[in-house]
């Protein structure tokens, strides 16, 4: 099979977006009232920190603003995950009926394709709320403002981004072993809420899990430590761009050999 | 016999979670972690604040309080919310109301099983290794009587929200947005994720005006209260009561209005 250039991988995806954009429009209220929900979880996100540090100076040496900094991080960088690859939630209730063999059959790449399926939009308000915090903090903590700086921002974002996404599709893909994975999708999914927290409150022990076998620092703290606190960046940070692509890379691989071994339901 | 016809349900209800063993596991190594990155959160917080005792609570107080919180969230979280919503998108939800018994009780018996199963395979277990560990800081006395009958009015008041809020997907059907909604209003004013004790005034005052913190944070401070006042205990099962009473009738009340307003498309 010849192989699809870029271009086209864009123009087929514009054009499955739209028509899911559309079948989502003619639920208008579901879309409404999913998005406030997100921006709620966003604000209580806001709200537990806020009250924290009305009785707590700082945390292990961070501040309020630092604090802000990190979850803002963290919600822009669970952007993709969230709008991108939604679909992943669904892989387990398309192989167990039998539906995924569907995507099997199009000449065009199979997790691409599977993922191009769903777009969820209600992470947009998630995107916008974590651009809000950042922003606020940013002037708050006085970090100056130079286009390197942007630059290191949208480059780490996109790594930090890169290693959850990682991390879902493998939980997804375990589905093509074991029949029930959503529970794994669901632990994988809680990483994210303690991705906010600074890898240096833990001891040297779980400092070392959650860096090595489950990546949760990589989410917000790696990357973000190279914006926040520039005189003091851990080699790991400048090794993170590198760490997700490689994560992403064998997320793929593992994903697609499950899928290839798939044999469907014989229905 | 009237009684009988319920326990049947309960018992297909513990057959059934008995079924999904390996996803008990996950949930418990979820929940192993949340503790884990808890516990190393307010260390960091308790040891910059400074002093042993913030807001009337110590490090080990709000520790046991946390943990204690976490296990009642899985004994009392029954995703009714997801069930409701999921059999009217099904039109499920007809035959369930031709059944020989009000909806709201046939639905209740039937999760009812999984009380059962959560008591003894996640909230006691927890319970006794806190109290074997901690040496003591949990009062054992008459404490564990009124902790239970405030339990018992937590599991009301919890089940009659969300029945409330399940209702609520009759009109909108919406189930993600209205359910994420929820469980953030009721985690965050509950004191199940923040005590209540460390909030800041204005707040505190209105919380406790609300019928939130009747499912986490009264019966955990009845527990956690080595030496209670009478007055105090009872105004906190009074509250209890009164919100008991009230939200029952009101999610009662709500269901039968809405009740009119059900479509279901085909069969």
């Amino acid at each position: 099979m010849q192989r699809k250039g870029f271009g086209f991988y864009l123009r087929i995806y514009s054009k499955i977006l739209a028509q899911d954009l559309k079948s989502k429009m003619s639920y208008r209220a579901d879309f409404i009232i999913s998005t406030i929900g997100m921006i709620f979880t966003n604000i209580a996100g806001f709200i537990s920190f806020w009250i924290l540090f009305r009785s707590f100076p700082s945390v292990g040496g961070w501040g309020y603003y630092e604090m802000l900094f990190l979850y803002g991080f963290s919600l822009v960088s669970l952007t993709p995950v969230q709008c991108l690859f939604d679909n992943n939630w669904s892989l387990r209730i398309h192989v167990y009926s039998g539906d995924f063999i569907k995507y099997c059959f199009r000449p065009i790449n199979l997790f691409f394709y599977y993922q191009s399926e769903v777009f969820d939009i209600k992470g947009l308000g998630q995107f916008a709320f974590g651009i809000g915090t950042i922003a606020y903090s940013w002037s708050k903590l006085g970090l100056g403002f130079t286009p390197l700086m942007l630059l290191k921002l949208i480059v780490f974002l996109l790594t930090a981004s890169l290693i959850m996404i990682a991390l879902q599709n493998a939980a997804a893909a375990t589905c093509f072993w074991i029949q029930n994975s959503f529970y794994l999708l669901d632990l994988v999914t809680r990483f994210k809420d303690y991705a906010k927290y600074p890898i240096t409150i833990f001891s040297p022990v779980f400092r070392f899990i959650f860096t090595f076998v489950m990546p949760i620092a990589f989410i917000a703290y790696y990357p973000s430590i190279v914006i926040l606190r520039p005189e003091e960046i851990p080699l790991l940070s400048w090794l993170s761009p590198l760490i997700g692509v490689l994560f992403f890379w064998l997320s793929y691989k593992f994903w697609m050999y499950g899928a290839l071994k798939y044999s469907g339901t014989g229905s | 016999m009237k009684l009988k016809k319920y326990l049947t349900l309960t018992r297909a209800g513990i057959m059934e979670s008995l079924q999904f063993r390996l996803g008990t596991l996950v949930i418990v190594a979820g929940n192993l972690l949340y503790l884990i990155v808890v516990y190393f959160l307010w260390k960091a917080i308790y040891a910059s604040a400074g002093t042993d005792i913030v807001n009337g609570m110590t490090f080990s107080d709000t520790l046991i309080y946390l943990v204690l919180a976490t296990a009642l969230f899985n004994f009392m979280e029954m995703y009714l919310v997801w069930e409701i919503g999921r059999s009217i998108q099904s039109g499920k939800i007809a035959l369930d109301l031709l059944k020989p018994m009000e909806y709201r009780k046939h639905l209740f018996w039937s999760c009812s099983g999984s009380f059962v199963t959560q008591f003894f395979f996640t909230f006691l277990p927890t319970f006794i290794v806190v109290a074997a560990v901690t040496h003591g800081a949990i009062h054992l006395g008459w404490n564990l009587l009124f902790f239970v009958v405030s339990v018992v009015m937590a599991v009301s008041i919890n089940y009659s929200i969300d029945f409330l809020v399940g209702t609520i997907c009759l009109y909108t059907e919406s189930i993600w947005g209205i359910n994420i909604m929820k469980q953030v209003i009721v985690m965050l004013l509950s004191g199940a994720t923040i005590p209540i004790a460390f909030f800041p005034e204005p707040m505190k005052t209105i919380v406790y005006y609300l019928p939130f913190q009747s499912i986490y944070n009264a019966p955990l401070s009845i527990l956690l209260d080595g030496n209670p006042q009478p007055q105090t205990l009872l105004t906190t099962l009074g509250i209890q009561l009164v919100w008991c009473v009230v939200m029952t009738v009101l999610s009662n009340l709500f269901w039968k209005v809405s009740l009119r307003q059900i479509t279901v498309n085909g069969g």
